[in-house]
């Protein structure tokens, strides 16, 4: 789940783990109840500062998708097939405004992003 | 208590040729604070006034609320020093060291230190200068985890280390800090390493800082701009214009600190525009810094 932290991108290192366990919890690899890493065994295994995952759980339970439980753990919340669509529904949107900006900085336009897309597409199905 | 070590103008001048001047740096509690600069930049002598190992002519240093010298016995039993070369008697064994150490030490945990031998895989039957030289790092930090300091001291631990034991000590370190809540003054030449612990940074150059900041503020304001059709003659900036060099046409190369997006309207301001925005990782971030800082009117 938290393969390929990358320190040097200039998303802080914080956004990026939360960032994980937010798409972890959108597609169902963790369920609700599922307790997430103690912030020492997190830390450790990363090798991130421990201050750094508990702002990324800090900032999960702002936004409600976990539940810190004070000296017992953290636990994703109980959450409704809806908000895990709507969560899927925003990430896809990052995606693709991801990849406009590249596309636009690389200088293909629109139509031509568009044929590629499909063509990738076409050739998964076939 | 707000820091950990508080450096107010210090100066320090051994003898002819090296000085520290002006010397101020603010380590918060529960931070894990990177130090970084080149050789001989100053970062050894600094943890050794810190420390009270040296003595400076000017200024006052506090650590852990006390004053160093004054209170340097009370002060020394809470922190956790590391220092650059291992210092231990290499005919004594690792056991025989840790017996040694644990005297000193009142707060010293001998079960931690049991459970650190066996997490490193270290044998504390074999004498001590029979040890590799990662063998010997994990020694060391040991001895400073097991004293269970406030505040841990820690002078280029993992430098010239192999990869898998510098994530070994890194590992324990930070296992550490997330027990105690320990603050971690720790200087390097490891950007990347840096980079990963640390949530603020200080850069010294030639004896003098070069910046104090929190890490995200550093990396998030020091950007690498491209700018087109700039005048030669700029008045006053609200960023740190750090470089400014010619790309292609009239387009140029700006590196600059302190920014914020809120400032691209400046550019529309002087007739130019803004091009693009590239963010600059540590490492990059770092050598802009000290080019800057090495260029400017002294």
């Amino acid at each position: 789940m938290f393969d390929r932290i990358d320190p040097r991108s200039p998303t802080p290192l914080y956004a990026q783990i939360a960032g994980r366990i937010r798409v972890a919890i959108a597609s169902g690899e963790l369920r609700s109840g599922a307790a997430l890493p103690s912030v020492r065994d997190l830390a450790g295994r990363l090798r991130v500062n421990p201050a750094t995952i508990g702002q990324a759980y800090r900032e999960l339970e702002t936004e409600g998708f976990v539940e810190i439980r004070h000296g017992a753990g953290t636990y994703v919340r109980e959450l409704t097939s809806g908000r895990r669509t709507r969560e899927r529904a925003r990430q896809a949107k990052t995606l693709v405004e991801r990849l406009l900006a590249d596309a636009r900085r690389v200088g293909v336009p629109i139509d031509e992003l568009r044929e590629a897309i499909e063509g990738a597409l076409g050739a998964r199905t076939t | 208590m707000t820091n950990v070590i508080d450096i107010d103008n210090v100066h320090y001048r051994p003898g002819k040729g090296f000085e520290l001047r002006d010397l101020s740096i603010h380590v918060p509690a529960g931070s894990i604070y990177g130090f970084l600069g080149p050789n001989g930049s100053g970062k050894t002598t600094t943890i050794r006034l810190v420390l009270g190992l040296l003595r400076a002519q000017r200024g006052r240093i506090t650590v852990l609320g006390d004053q160093m010298p004054g209170d340097a016995t009370k002060i020394l039993a809470r922190v956790g020093y590391v220092p650059e070369q291992p210092h231990l008697d290499p005919t004594l064994t690792v056991r025989e060291i840790l017996r040694f150490q644990a005297a000193f030490y009142p707060t010293w945990d001998g079960r931690r230190a049991e459970q650190l031998l066996d997490q490193f895989q270290l044998d504390g039957e074999r004498l001590f200068g029979r040890l590799s030289k990662g063998q010997k790092a994990k020694v060391m930090i040991l001895l400073a985890l097991a004293q269970q300091g406030d505040l841990l001291v820690l002078d280029e631990p993992t430098d010239g280390l192999d990869p898998v034991v510098r994530r070994d000590i890194l590992a324990a370190l930070l296992e550490y800090v997330s027990q105690r809540g320990a603050a971690v003054f720790i200087s390097s030449h490891l950007v990347h390493e840096i980079e990963r612990i640390c949530d603020w940074i200080a850069v010294m150059d030639d004896g003098r800082l070069v910046t104090e900041a929190p890490m995200e503020q550093l990396k998030s304001g020091t950007k690498r701009l491209r700018v087109s059709g700039a005048p030669a003659a700029l008045g006053a900036t609200p960023f740190a214009l750090f470089n400014r060099e010619p790309a292609t046409g009239t387009t140029e190369t700006w590196v600059v600190g302190h920014w914020k997006p809120e400032m691209a309207p400046f550019f529309s301001g002087i007739g130019a525009s803004l091009e693009e925005v590239i963010d600059l990782d540590l490492e990059d971030g770092f050598v802009e810094l000290l080019r800057s800082f090495r260029a400017r009117p002294s």
